[in-house]
């Protein structure tokens, strides 16, 4: 079984070396997208040992993603997992994440920071924002997830191919849910670490992703 | 009178403007009718400002004409603006389509690759 990690960076040259390193000690491939960076997130990939792909212009983490996902099925890959390049996300985290997939239990398993992990989030983001997410997540797309914008997801083969995003930014992770419980594909959520930094999605992030997926929906 | 010898001025300009935008070639066809139409149906609207008067009274509203004008161009403006948008929003997404096809056909082979490439 190939397991392919598809790792989106925008000027990531930072952590991007630290986190292949790890990453790669659970899986038989690193990904990396380089979505139109201006440091040297790319060339620090490739020294690490990654696949690097590089978007000549940003286009966003979906697109990103996408661009990875969609190279690691046409080079064979059984298991994706989408983990970030800022070092949020703990590597040790990967065999918990896809064991459902692999013991055949779910096409697609989410990460959350909510189930029994260790996650320091500000305050504001744990009692307003992401409950505002959830209830949006659940009225709107009929999908109950503790975390929907947990960008640590594990996809099976077959789900990926079904899961056929649009959205190129961070609506994406809405969007991956919607098609998930269109596809009628089976999910699970496992708990995972995630250390805060500065930045992450404020509330205005949050509009912005509602308009984008109200726009999607008028786009053929 | 004089508002609306002023406002068919404004309109002749900008008809003025669209012809001549058509003879340098800056516009599709489609563009061309579509705001020579517009001009066009301003220009009636205001020269039939007193019926139109007559007509809102007829069917029940409060305001006069030129009102009602405005609240339908207003709404006609925000439709314009969100068809723009999705326009703009379609393009954004066959750029993402060509930047993801390229990434895909040639991975980073080596740091001289992204050097020549920028």
């Amino acid at each position: 079984m190939k397991i392919v990690c598809v790792i989106p960076a925008w000027n990531e040259a930072k952590t991007i070396v630290n986190v292949i390193q790890d990453v790669k000690k659970h899986v038989d491939e690193v990904i990396v997208v380089d979505d139109g960076s201006e440091d040297k997130t790319a060339n620090l990939a490739h020294s690490a040992g990654a696949t690097v792909l590089v978007h000549r212009l940003n286009r966003g983490q979906g697109a990103a993603l996408r661009t990875g996902t969609i190279y690691a099925l046409n080079h064979g890959a059984d298991i994706i997992v989408h983990f970030d390049a800022d070092g949020q996300f703990t590597a040790q985290d990967i065999p918990k994440v896809i064991a459902p997939i692999v013991q055949g239990e779910a096409d697609i398993v989410f990460g959350s920071r909510f189930l029994g992990a260790e996650h320091n989030m500000p305050p504001f983001k744990k009692r307003v924002v992401l409950p505002l997410a959830r209830l949006f997540n659940l009225v709107f797309l009929g999908v109950r997830v503790r975390d929907p914008q947990n960008g640590f997801r594990a996809l099976s083969a077959k789900a990926a191919r079904q899961l056929n995003w649009q959205q190129d930014r961070m609506a994406h992770c809405s969007e991956i849910l919607w098609l998930t419980r269109k596809a009628k594909l089976r999910y699970q959520e496992v708990g995972v670490k995630v250390k805060y930094n500065d930045f992450g999605q404020k509330m205005s992030g949050g509009w912005k992703i509602i308009g984008d997926l109200f726009l999607g929906r008028f786009l053929k | 009178m004089l508002q609306k010898v002023l406002a068919l001025i404004i309109i002749a300009f900008f008809l003025a403007k669209l012809l001549w935008q058509q003879h340098e070639r800056k516009l599709s066809w489609t563009e061309f009718f579509f705001w020579l139409l517009f001009w066009l149906l301003s220009a009636v609207a205001i020269l039939m400002l007193d019926d139109i008067d007559r007509l809102v009274a007829k069917l029940g509203f409060s305001g006069n004409g030129i009102e009602v004008l405005l609240y339908v161009g207003f709404a006609l403006l925000l439709y314009l603006m969100f068809r723009l948008r999705l326009k703009l929003e379609k393009i954004e997404h066959q750029l993402t389509t060509l930047v993801s096809a390229m990434a895909q056909q040639k991975p980073l082979e080596s740091s001289q690759d992204n050097k020549e490439d920028k």
